[in-house]
Formats: C-alpha cells, structure tokens, sequence
C-alpha cells in the first residue's frame, strides 16, 4: 500500500529501533530487514506515527519543514515497503 | 541481533558517513528546481551474515 501525507501509519509491532549517532537502525524480526534511518528527524517522526491521525499531522507535530514532506512522503512509503511501517 | 550488530558498529557508522558526506559537502547535488531531496532511509541486505559469528 502507497503511503501518503493522508496515511494513518505505525511502526511495525515486530520492528525494533535502536538509536545512532546518524539516526537509528531499524530491524524487522519478521522478516529480518534492516533499515538505515539516516536523520534523527525521521527517527522522530516514525517513533510518533501511532500518536497521530495522518503522516501530515506527524510532519506538523515534529516542526519539519514542508519542504522536506516529499522526502518523508518517499522515506516511509519506502518503509511501507519493507514492512518496518504499516499503514494502518 | 543487536549484538551482531555491536560488532559491525564502527563499520556501519564510518559507511554511513562515508554516504552522507557528499550530501553535506555538496548540498545542491540533488537539488532539482529548487527541491532538495534528501535520502532519509536505506535498506541494506544482511542475508547470508548468520555464519560470520
């Protein structure tokens, strides 16, 4: 499923984040993916998914600038991919 | 897992910041019109490391 600024989303419940100093690592015990989570914007934006209604709200709460929202649009349908979001 | 990981630690970090520097050094290498894109997220494979420990 394409995820969009309108998609309600989660991490996966089988996905554990472990903090870096570029960002996060994500691991998919299911499916055994790993994932670079190459700023800490991100990591801040996926963590807070569940506690938001849409991708645009998380964008808006975590203060990212709207210029970056395509690149975050891309980053978590690239995740939705991989099973490490789920759109819910 | 994490501790397969511990062990690649430093490999990791000194390959991610081989991969972002560019982006740092050259801001503009992506930009398009103005957009600049940035590679938030990367997939990397580790089939086939369950035998190097």
């Amino acid at each position: 499923m394409t995820a969009t600024l309108e998609s309600a989303c989660s991490l996966h419940p089988q996905v554990a984040i472990r903090p870096e100093p570029f960002g996060a690592l994500a691991y998919h015990y299911g499916n055994r993916r790993l994932v670079f989570l190459r700023h800490p914007d991100v990591v801040r934006v996926i963590e807070s998914l569940s506690s938001h209604g849409s991708l645009r709200e998380a964008l808006e709460a975590n203060g990212i600038d709207e210029g970056r929202w395509p690149s975050f649009v891309k980053a978590i349908d690239s995740l939705t991919g991989s099973e490490i979001i789920r759109v819910r | 897992m994490w501790l397969l990981l511990d062990s690649m630690d430093q490999d990791i970090t000194a390959q991610n910041e081989e991969a972002v520097a560019p982006q740092q050094a050259s801001p503009g290498a992506r930009d398009t019109a103005g957009i600049v894109e940035e590679l938030l997220v990367e997939e990397i494979s580790i089939d086939g490391m369950c035998g190097v420990y």
